[in-house]
């Protein structure tokens, strides 16, 4: 009859004084931590510090499966942890490889930039040069019209009619700008 | 011989409890933490701004990662601000609803798997695959960045 208790599961203990549960337990933690791990290593942000759960996984899962082999109880829960664990730990690993990555693509970010900037600059300036402006005003029935061009070709022969055949890129670029605005 | 059926009974019944256990356990747990995650992103607000998980890489390299500004992201999700969450990060729906996914299916697997004994082991193998293909779809951008 106390052989019988003993099965039951009330008190179950082999002969080292050790639950077979325990390993059952253990191997619960060790999955629940390691696919917690595993969610955090492949988010770039927190994947270096997915090491951490993915080391306490995997100690957990091997102490599981250590007494879970002597006391013959269901390996299969530790098993999955213990391989989900060490995934998951060497996805977190390979983080710093990215990071890496992100600062060699980093160092070419700079260059980029002032290549688009200087792109954007000569596309206003061509476009700027070919300008044609055009007002009108309404007042009281009356209309007035003013057409003008701020092209490159009507401001030079301007400048050349006002300074005798000769005129200067710099003033021509602001005057126009200037215009524009 | 009674006293032997006995022993059957109640070392088969141990088996069975053992087994059911741990499924409904890391259901639960789960549940738990993806609560909490919820949690976390109603408590802390976007306009405060004061988030307690900083970005490794960004502290590392200077530079934003394609996983930067996913807290913002779930808060305003949270609280129905769509428009603004995808300019926070742009995965940051995709994700919200792998974790709003795995929630609804949590407790629905748990309520399966207690009402229907026979189908258990079928259950939990769908359960295996089916979150393992919703995880890969969800996460592939990030996991693509690491490779």
């Amino acid at each position: 009859m106390e052989e019988v208790k003993n099965n039951a599961g009330l008190h179950p203990e082999n002969s080292m004084g050790q639950n077979p549960g325990s390993s059952s337990n253990l191997g619960i933690a060790a999955l629940i931590t390691a696919v917690i791990t595993f969610v955090l290593a492949v988010i770039p942000c927190v994947g270096l510090v997915a090491i951490i759960p993915g080391i306490i996984a995997i100690i957990l899962a091997s102490v599981g499966l250590s007494q879970a082999n002597r006391n013959n109880s269901p390996r299969g829960v530790l098993i999955a942890g213990l391989i989900i664990g060490i995934i998951a730990s060497m996805i977190s690993v390979s983080q710093i490889f990215v990071a890496g990555k992100i600062a060699q693509k980093a160092d070419h970010w700079p260059t980029n930039i002032q290549n688009i900037i200087d792109e954007v600059q000569d596309n206003v300036t061509r476009e700027l040069e070919d300008a044609n402006v055009s007002i009108k005003i309404e007042s009281n029935g009356d209309k007035v019209e003013i057409n003008t061009s701020s092209g490159k070709k009507d401001k030079e022969k301007e400048l050349e009619d006002l300074e005798g055949g000769t005129w200067d890129r710099d003033t021509l670029k602001h005057d126009t700008i200037q215009k524009k605005n | 011989m009674i006293l032997y059926k006995r022993k059957i009974k109640t070392e088969q019944n141990l088996k069975i409890s053992q087994r059911l256990k741990p499924y409904l356990i890391i259901n639960i747990i789960f549940a738990g933490i993806i609560l909490l995650i919820f949690a976390y992103s109603g408590f802390f607000s976007p306009e405060k701004d004061n988030y307690p998980v900083t970005c490794i890489h960004e502290t590392l390299t200077g530079r934003p990662c394609v996983s930067c500004g996913l807290s913002h992201s779930f808060s305003l999700i949270v609280r129905g601000r769509i428009d603004e969450a995808y300019e926070w990060n742009h995965y940051g729906m995709r994700i919200f609803l792998f974790f709003a996914g795995q929630l609804v299916l949590r407790v629905a697997f748990s309520i399966f798997y207690v009402k229907y004994p026979d189908t258990r082991k079928q259950l939990v193998i769908v359960d295996c695959i089916g979150s393992g293909i919703i995880f890969l779809v969800s996460f592939w951008p990030f996991i693509t960045s690491i490779f």
